[in-house]
């Protein structure tokens, strides 16, 4: 095949234009790849997060009531299901927290610490001390490790909590870092105490179910919503939002990703005919020699499809290094619910988006492949 | 000898709007083996004419018959399989390809038609030997001085056994000794392979080595002359320009 051989030649003929547009390629390669990765990191936080973090199931109030008032006999009905590893009731509500002059708003979960620590494994995310001390000290309580360090407060020291008008003292018995943006709001109270904050009596504002399964979560919300009139929600349906949202946003991506693939495209047109109307000669001389039409295109449609795998290689490293370096920048948890950004690579990604490169490459040759097939070789030989 | 090339009322016409007529309805025949100077003023038609006989051109009007073949509205593909197979070009600047070597550039025309590399190579070589430089086979032009380079695109034009070798002014960018020497290779080619020659020159020494000589003016040939012997015989009156 004369036409390799030719389209070989002219890429070693030209190594610094060559150089710049297998860099164009592998940067556009190697920015697609960082951002799918990145939102794949992203989705797969969030979906852990939503799973791990956070009840398979959820049962709020009745619809025009404020708490859950029954919440013992929600938790038996619930526990009825076998796939119901843990009901924990909870009151979730706002606060003021003080410490010597600093005050930070908190969000605080009044919750039985064994129910609440098979719902949400509390215990995996203390940092010290233990969760279940709530369980026999009335007024102790385990605070998220960013708002321990806003308010300066340290291990086994006393702060006040504020609602309205009523104040508690607690103690500090713990620090939890959840990895989540709630580090800088959460403080853990045994149920009792929360109530007392709360000041409206024995009451609830949720329910937190795990289940052994949780593609059982739709079913179990189903049969409670159907037994009780109180509100069950799997996780599934409470994150509808948000994977909704991360589908839109895929679909976003992808325009995005295209958009990159077509500046780079241009570059590699820009190339191409740059190569050509430096060869207009050659490639008359070539016609004359009887090289056909069909020849002189597939010698630079070559021409751009060598640049692909290289270019996909080169982008693959870039790729491999950003997201190295990326894995290391702190991000703050409240905005993306883990403090480190992941990206995730998967060989998948790298082999998808190679392809692509590719068919960039091809695509971006054929324009001027042509034209160049399109010449008139007396023309193209009188070029000076 | 039979006609190798009849051509009939051929014109070429360029431009719209403006008309320049590059060729005037010229009748021309060439037989088999013939060694022919078409010589002339610039711009009287003589590369438009040779570039029609080698298929790299397309006339306005009239008829080229290539070895009893009408060729005259072949498909660009047959067009271009003509002249890989029928034609061998020599330009004045060699044109050869600058990133490959000169067994590389004689290869070419070969591995365009088909031909299996390493028969190809041979076939290079001999002829790269018989142009005397066989010991500047892995060269590349730019390494090769002008009357070397232009041996190479003379092996290159005949590599592939062409029945016609079209010359636009093979010697045009040589000294004299070279060009001597391009000019004895073709002939002595000539001799042993029985090829047809169509030189378009400025040169008037060499055209007077030819066979025939046309002189074309404004795209009509006004004089011929033929060799009988060591002398020229004009068949019919030259007009004066």
């Amino acid at each position: 095949m004369f036409e390799l051989s030719i389209a070989e030649r002219h890429i070693l003929g030209n190594p610094k234009m060559v150089l710049f547009t297998v860099l164009s390629v592998a940067l556009a390669v190697g920015v697609i790849v960082v951002l799918i990765g990145l939102t794949e990191g992203y989705k797969q936080n969030l979906i852990d997060n939503t799973i791990e973090n956070s009840p398979h199931v959820t049962v709020d109030p009745k619809l025009d009531e404020d708490y859950v008032y029954l919440y013992r006999t929600l938790s038996s009905i619930a526990r009825e299901r076998p796939e119901v590893l843990a009901a924990s009731p909870r009151l979730v509500g706002r606060a003021a927290a003080k410490y010597k002059d600093n005050v930070e708003g908190v969000t605080f979960i009044g919750a039985d610490p064994v129910q609440e620590d098979i719902l949400l494994r509390v215990r995996e995310d203390m940092v010290w001390g233990d969760y279940y001390d709530l369980r026999f000290k009335r007024y102790a309580a385990v605070v998220g490790d960013k708002l321990a360090e806003n308010l300066e407060l340290k291990r086994g020291d006393d702060f006040r909590l504020f609602r309205q008008d009523l104040t508690i003292q607690v103690k500090a018995v713990g620090i939890i870092d959840t990895g989540t943006g709630l580090d800088s709001t959460l403080v853990y109270l045994p149920l009792e105490t929360a109530q007392i904050l709360l000041g409206d009596g024995d009451v609830v504002t949720e329910m937190g179910l795990r289940l052994s399964d949780i593609y059982a979560a739709p079913a179990v919300a189903a049969d409670l919503n159907e037994r009780t009139r109180y509100k069950a929600e799997s996780w599934q349906e409470k994150s509808r939002d948000i994977l909704d949202q991360l589908e839109t946003q895929q679909v976003y991506s992808v325009i995005f990703y295209i958009l990159i693939a077509i500046i780079a495209g241009f570059g590699i047109a820009n190339t191409m005919i740059m190569i050509i109307t430096r060869r207009t000669k050659e490639i008359g001389i070539l016609m004359a020699m009887g090289a056909d039409r069909i020849s002189i295109m597939k010698i630079f449609v070559l021409e751009s499809v060598i640049l692909g795998p290289p270019s996909a290689l080169l982008g693959g490293g870039l790729a491999y290094v950003a997201a190295k370096f990326i894995g290391t920048i702190e991000v703050p948890a409240e905005m993306y619910m883990t403090d480190r950004m992941t990206v995730i690579l998967e060989l998948d990604t790298f082999l998808y988006v190679a392809l692509f490169a590719l068919i960039v490459n091809f695509l971006a040759g054929i324009y001027p492949a042509y034209k160049a097939s399109r010449l008139d070789p007396v023309e193209a030989i009188a070029t000076e | 000898m039979s006609n190798i090339i009849e051509i009939k009322k051929l014109r070429k016409v360029y431009g719209d709007g403006v008309e320049l007529v590059a060729l005037d309805d010229v009748d021309l025949t060439i037989e088999e083996g013939e060694v022919l100077a078409i010589v002339g003023p610039s711009g009287s038609g003589k590369s438009t004419l040779l570039n029609m006989i080698g298929l790299l051109d397309t006339p306005s009007g009239g008829e080229i018959w290539l070895k009893g073949q009408n060729i005259t509205k072949a498909s660009p593909k047959e067009r271009a399989r003509l002249r890989n197979k029928e034609l061998g070009f020599i330009f004045q600047y060699h044109h050869l390809l600058p990133e490959f070597t000169a067994v590389e550039n004689v290869m070419m025309p070969l591995l365009i038609a088909g031909m299996d590399k390493k028969e190809a190579r041979h076939r290079a070589i001999t002829l790269l030997e018989e142009v005397g430089l066989g010991d500047r086979l892995n060269n590349r032009p730019n390494q090769l001085s002008g009357g070397q380079n232009q041996r190479v695109a003379v092996a290159r034009a005949l590599a592939g056994h062409p029945s016609i070798v079209i010359g636009d002014e093979p010697t045009g960018n040589l000294d004299s000794k070279s060009s001597d020497m391009i000019y004895e290779l073709l002939r002595k080619l000539n001799r042993e392979m029985n090829q047809t020659f169509i030189l378009v020159t400025h040169d008037m020494d060499m055209a007077e080595k030819t066979d025939r000589i046309l002189r074309l003016v404004d795209g009509r040939i006004v004089c011929e002359m033929r060799r009988e012997g060591d002398e020229f015989v004009s068949r019919d009156i030259c007009r004066a320009d």
